[in-house]
């Protein structure tokens, strides 16, 4: 199922779009940008799912990447120090030997990568081919049952749709762990990022580590203290 | 392996020369099929992973991570559609593991977070070469 000429003009810039911003998100001396430009990429990449025929999927990875995760990396960022990144004091890549070496793997890979696409691609082609005439046959007799859209330009497809049902047809106990998961990173994430003063707070500290940080702290022990009652 | 190189390569120029004089090559690039999404889901690969292996800031290093995932999903979702045009019924099962994978992309970014800023707190870096605690 090729693109069609449109369609393929809009592959083609999305696809450079997407791996130039990839690139210079690995490039960028500050993390701020690296974070801009992976938001481009992202968004490139969901403008592929879009030409690819699954629109659920990219809308959920703009929500999701652009506005969750990404959101999360800039928060990060901007509460780490990245000054001495950005003034160039600091080099931004590991020491030259690991770096070369890091890029033969990288090349070997790609090399190795690109000889099974082409190759793989090739007997699935071949195979597609059989009955790729029937098929589009068929589906352009499916397209004209679809409603059309407000433009009158395209026609409403049924794909998110059919997402849903095989989702809960065939994947509602991943679906169920899926959640579990997020509920786990949530309360994990929130463990994690305690300071000692609200883990004292909650009596959460090992006693003789709270006896050598009262030193430093003497608020702690009064927190602590609270915390019992 | 350097034969296997070396067939890489004829394979490569073999194509080149192929594609100069037909229609072949015009073709692919007006209408480009499933091998296309699949380079540039492996180009994405390729540059996250080379992120993760030479920088030295973690954050950038988990932003690598979260490219190698998008790219993967770059992948299922080019098989879907592959699938789709040769009509198998279970063609939407690449479509559902992307949902997965960016679930489990969120929850990775949530606790590694978590993580980098329990880190700086106790270590006061971000520099990976210099967490070294368990380094002897």
């Amino acid at each position: 199922m090729p693109l069609s000429s449109y369609e393929s003009l809009f592959f083609w810039i999305f696809a450079i779009a997407a791996i130039f911003a990839g690139l210079l998100t690995v490039m960028a001396r500050n993390a701020v940008h690296s974070a801009l430009f992976l938001i481009s990429s992202l968004v490139s990449v969901a403008a592929l799912f879009v030409l690819s025929g699954a629109e659920f999927i990219a809308g959920v990875q703009i929500l999701v990447y652009v506005g969750g995760v990404m959101v999360l990396f800039l928060f990060v960022i901007m509460l780490v120090n990245v000054g001495a990144e950005e003034s160039g004091r600091e080099e931004i890549f590991n020491n030259q030997r690991q770096v070369t070496f890091s890029l033969i793997f990288c090349f070997l890979l790609v090399l190795g990568i690109l000889y099974a696409v082409n190759k793989g691609s090739a007997v699935l082609l071949k195979d597609s081919l059989l009955n790729a005439e029937q098929l589009t046959e068929q589906q352009s007799e499916e397209n004209q049952r679809l409603k059309s859209s407000a433009t009158g330009t395209s026609r409403i497809t049924k794909q998110t749709e059919r997402v849903a049902n095989s989702l809960y047809r065939y994947a509602s106990l991943p679906f169920e762990i899926a959640s579990i998961l997020l509920l786990v990173a949530i309360v994990g994430s929130v463990m994690l990022a305690r300071t000692l003063r609200q883990e004292a707070s909650a009596d959460d500290v090992d006693p003789d580590l709270l006896k050598d940080e009262a030193t430093r702290d003497p608020e702690l022990l009064k927190l602590e203290a609270a915390s019992q009652e | 392996m350097i034969n296997c190189i070396f067939s890489t390569l004829i394979f490569f120029f073999q194509e080149a020369g192929t594609e100069s004089n037909g229609s072949v090559m015009v073709q692919s690039v007006k209408h480009p099929d499933l091998s296309k999404f699949l380079v540039v889901g492996a180009l994405l690969f390729i540059i996250g992973v080379a992120g993760v292996l030479t920088r030295r800031n973690i954050i950038v290093i988990f932003m690598s991570i979260e490219l190698i995932l998008n790219a993967a999903n770059l992948n299922f979702i080019a098989m879907s559609r592959y699938l789709q045009s040769t009509g198998n019924a279970n063609a939407l099962a690449g479509q559902i593991f992307a949902v997965f994978v960016i679930v489990v992309a969120a929850a990775e970014a949530a606790i590694g977070l978590g993580i980098v800023i329990a880190l700086y707190r106790n270590k006061e870096t971000i520099w990976v070469d210099e967490i070294d605690l368990l380094k002897w």
